[in-house]
């Protein structure tokens, strides 16, 4: 043991031994300092009577050497590391019962100090649901407001491609992603671009030491950081079985506001979010019904006006056709009274002005639920 | 105690003028086949035996030499037994050498001494048209295809060396009227709602563009495609008699008269790569993309096919034509055909978005199925659901298979006239000749290109679909809505490209 390691590369060393569960962390870690606490644990002199035998003889057999490397691992991909001993742990998770007793995290935590809102949502979301979220993300950011997700597929990614479009606009809210794997492992890999953009503008945050793979159990323990850290919960597109509807309980536990944005009923991603609404969530059919809940002032003018071309007369009865459902040209065809090359020419004007969009046959229109 | 006597072999979808020759000489009696026969050829010793025998006639026991000269090329099949049994009665001067001149022999013997039908028939006469050509009874309609100098249909051998030795007159020949749908295409009006899918088959019938169906089990995506010949113009006597030549080569009952009905063939999905593009080892069997020559060649759960038979395709559909090599030989068939597949637009079959129950892996994983060459090569790619309540109340039965052949016919004679073939042939640098666009409909495609939507081929596809449905609208110009409507009637298959397009 050299006397140039951290005490954080302490903390990292425990967050990394075996069998290693965010409750032993937490009780490691509330015993005194981590250095401290890794000599207890490689001389097998931590006594405490939830943690087996096997537990700790796993333990004490770990590396000695194991600090060291996460000194180097951790300054290698520019992760800090913080304890509840640090005074940079967020305070906002503090408080929280269930709190992980080490963050990694590759960015600025000053993005916790701003109000944070998290959208959230299922990974096989509609077109519709995505732009929802994508415009949602942006809007907040445009606001000042932080947006948290947790960079999964679908309504997750959508929610920070907003925050990355405002934030090249110039706005300030700040992106914050808590994700379930190491720091160094991208999951799904698609994302990788999206992923170090957040941990250069915002804070990429997971409790998982680096290396750890993006296990299916990890997911939901993910969740309750991630609704631990948020002030609102806003519920894009869920199924009712889906993993956001962890990260609704979580939040719910905590008293964070849970809001659900409305969806057709004949949905699978919308039985979730209309779930949600029958328990009595408010719903967001506007960035004002998110700023509400944030108790922010909704009078001022923000300007949030579409630039889109205005669409007339059949691309509008398209248009309204085409909110909240996604359709076939020929029930359109038949809806409307028109010819389907009519209804397909009016189509592709919408398609070419970013109304609508189409995922094999099905269209989808792109609008914020207020603008229908 | 030598004879020679002409008949013909097969390969692929040709034939060729064969002699057989025998020589009945001294030695141990035997009976030896020479000239690289193949198993059934060479088994043909003991049939012609037998038939000669039970015919009454006599049998040379002495050594029997059989020559298929030329003696280099591997021969297959039953037509020459024929043949061999007259060359061995020439031999033994029961029939007179100038008594067999003008003839050439095609059939396989039964040992009854009765004459038997054999697949080929038509190529085979073809190569000996030349001649007065004796065909068994059931190849008389199929041999007639090929219009030989003069056809003699005789049933039984015995009765052929009558006739040959002038003892009795050849059997009148009945001459086959040539009929015009042998097949019966169910009609397009049994297809209640689908408009989007109908109007893409009529475009499909009209340009010759290959169409990809896709959409959910019980949408109706065979029911569409059966109806496809139906609305197809008729073949022309070329298209037909090369058809036909193919249908026999391939032992396919041809119904006997040319037929001018465009053929639709649908392979099962565990086809192999021969029975798809023909081949084989001794003679080559025509394949399926051959026989649906001048027609439809249907593909239904176009994913479930081996990648290497989809692979296969994508020569023919380029060239028209089949090119086949093997060790000793290489041939070309033909392969024009009109390529429609179907498929499901995911495993569980549901792509709507929301209802979707497959996970990215098993998209992915199903996508992969399809290479992207081949996906290119499909002009028209719909999407087919199955129709709604209100559909099938309001739209009831669609336009009849005859009202929109006609419409067809008409454009397809529009695209003929201008430029002398279908839209869906037009060469790159024919595009700006025949289908110039408006500036707005190059713009709107310039846009498509630069989104990344849309591919190079992609764009040169749309301008072909976009000249044919100017073409059924009657439009000398192609513009925007043409265009816009052929992007359209090529878009099921594009992913969903993440929501960029909004501001």
């Amino acid at each position: 043991m050299t006397s140039d390691t951290p005490e954080w590369a302490y903390a990292a060393a425990l967050a990394s031994l075996p069998l290693q569960t965010h409750r032993r962390l937490r009780l490691l870690i509330t015993r005194g300092s981590p250095s401290d606490v890794w000599d207890k644990v490689l001389h097998h002199k931590i006594v405490a009577p939830s943690l087996e035998p096997h537990v700790l003889q796993a333990w004490s057999t770990a590396s000695s050497c194991l600090p060291r490397q996460m000194h180097e691992r951790c300054l290698t991909i520019e992760t800090q590391v913080v304890s509840l001993h640090d005074a940079a742990y967020p305070n906002v998770l503090r408080a929280d019962p269930d709190a992980p007793a080490v963050l990694f995290v590759r960015g600025n935590l000053e993005a916790l100090e701003q109000r944070r809102v998290a959208i959230i949502g299922t990974r096989k979301a509609t077109q519709a649901g995505r732009h929802f979220a994508a415009s949602l993300g942006q809007q907040l950011s445009t606001l000042g407001v932080a947006v948290v997700s947790g960079l999964a597929r679908g309504i997750d990614v959508h929610a920070h491609r907003g925050v990355e479009r405002a934030s090249n606009d110039g706005a300030t809210g700040k992106a914050i992603a808590v994700v379930a794997s190491g720091l160094d492992v991208v999951y799904p890999r698609e994302h990788v671009q999206l992923w170090n953009w957040v941990a250069s503008h915002g804070a990429l945050i997971s409790e998982s030491p680096p290396g750890t793979s993006p296990e299916a159990f990890r997911f939901p323990l993910r969740n309750r950081i991630l609704a631990g850290i948020s002030e609102v919960v806003v519920v894009v597109e869920s199924t009712e079985a889906g993993g956001s509807m962890i990260t609704v309980r979580e939040a719910e536990k905590r008293g964070v506001t849970v809001l659900a944005v409305p969806g057709s009923p004949t949905l699978h991603t919308s039985q979730g979010t209309n779930a949600l609404l029958r328990d009595g969530c408010a719903p967001v059919t506007h960035v004002d019904d998110v700023l509400v809940a944030l108790g922010l002032d909704t009078s001022r003018q923000h300007g949030f006006v579409d630039q889109r071309v205005t669409p007339m007369g059949l691309c509008a009865d398209v248009l309204s056709q085409l909110v909240g459902e996604p359709r076939t040209i020929d029930w359109l065809a038949i809806c409307l009274g028109e010819s389907v090359f009519a209804v397909a020419v009016a189509l592709g004007r919408l398609e070419q002005s970013g109304w609508v969009t189409q995922t094999s046959g099905w269209w989808e229109a792109l609008v914020a639920y207020s603008q229908s | 105690m030598y004879a020679a006597v002409k008949t013909a072999a097969l390969l692929g979808a040709q034939g060729h003028p064969l002699v057989v020759e025998v020589h009945v000489g001294v030695g141990i009696p035997g009976f030896t086949v020479v000239g690289l026969p193949d198993e059934s050829c060479r088994e043909s010793r003991d049939r012609v035996r037998a038939a000669l025998l039970s015919s009454e006639l006599p049998w040379p026991n002495r050594r029997i030499t059989v020559n298929l000269a030329g003696a280099g090329e591997r021969k297959g099949g039953a037509a020459a037994d024929l043949a061999i049994a007259v060359a061995l009665l020439v031999a033994q001067d029961v029939l007179s050498q100038e008594s067999t001149e003008a003839h050439a022999f095609l059939a396989e013997l039964g040992l009854d001494g009765s004459l038997r039908t054999v697949a080929g028939a038509a190529p085979m006469v073809s190569a000996v048209a030349m001649h007065d050509v004796v065909v068994s009874p059931g190849n008389h309609a199929e041999a007639l295809i090929a219009s030989p100098r003069q056809l003699r249909a005789v049933d039984t051998l015995a009765h052929l060396v009558r006739c040959l030795r002038g003892d009795d007159a050849w059997p009148s020949v009945i001459q086959v009227e040539e009929q015009e749908d042998v097949y019966v295409v169910a009609d397009l009006a049994e297809v209640s709602g689908q408009a989007w899918a109908r109007h893409a088959l009529e475009v499909s019938a009209t340009g010759m563009h290959h169409l990809l169906l896709v959409g959910p089990p019980g949408a109706g995506k065979s029911m569409l495609a059966r109806r496809l010949p139906g609305i197809l113009p008729a073949l022309t006597h070329e298209d037909a008699l090369a058809s036909a030549m193919v249908h026999s080569a391939a032992g396919v009952e041809s119904a006997g008269a040319l037929r001018t009905s465009p053929p639709f063939r649908s392979p099962h999905h565990s086809a192999s790569m021969v029975a798809m593009v023909g081949g084989g080892s001794s003679y080559m069997r025509p394949g399926e993309v051959s026989l649906a020559s001048g027609g439809v060649l249907f593909l239904d759960e176009m994913g479930e096919f081996a990648p290497t038979v989809l692979d296969a395709l994508r020569q023919p559909l380029e060239e028209g034509v089949i090119r086949l090599s093997r060790a000793r030989h290489s041939l070309t068939m033909p392969a024009k055909f009109l390529l429609v597949g179907a498929s499901n637009p995911c495993p569980c079959g549901d792509i709507r978005p929301g209802m979707c129950r497959c996970t990215d892996s098993d998209h992915r994983r199903y996508q992969r199925r399809f290479s992207g060459p081949l996906i290119d090569r499909f002009d028209l790619c719909v999407h087919v659901d199955r129709p709604s309540a209100d559909a099938l109340v309001h739209a009831g039965g669609g336009e009849s298979t005859a009202l929109v052949a006609a419409r067809v016919l008409a454009a397809r004679k529009r695209a003929v006239d201008r430029q002398g073939c279908p839209n869906a042939l037009l060469l790159h640098d024919q595009l700006d000749i025949f289908a110039a666009i408006t500036t707005q409909a190059r713009a709107l495609l310039h846009a498509e290109l630069e989104k990344g939507i849309l591919t190079g081929r992609g764009y040169h596809r749309i301008r072909r679909v976009a000249r044919t449905l100017a073409d059924l609208a009657n439009d000398t110009d192609v513009d925007r809505d043409h265009v816009d409507i052929a992007l359209r009637m090529r878009s099921a298959l594009v992913r969903p490209h993440e929501a960029g397009s909004y501001r």
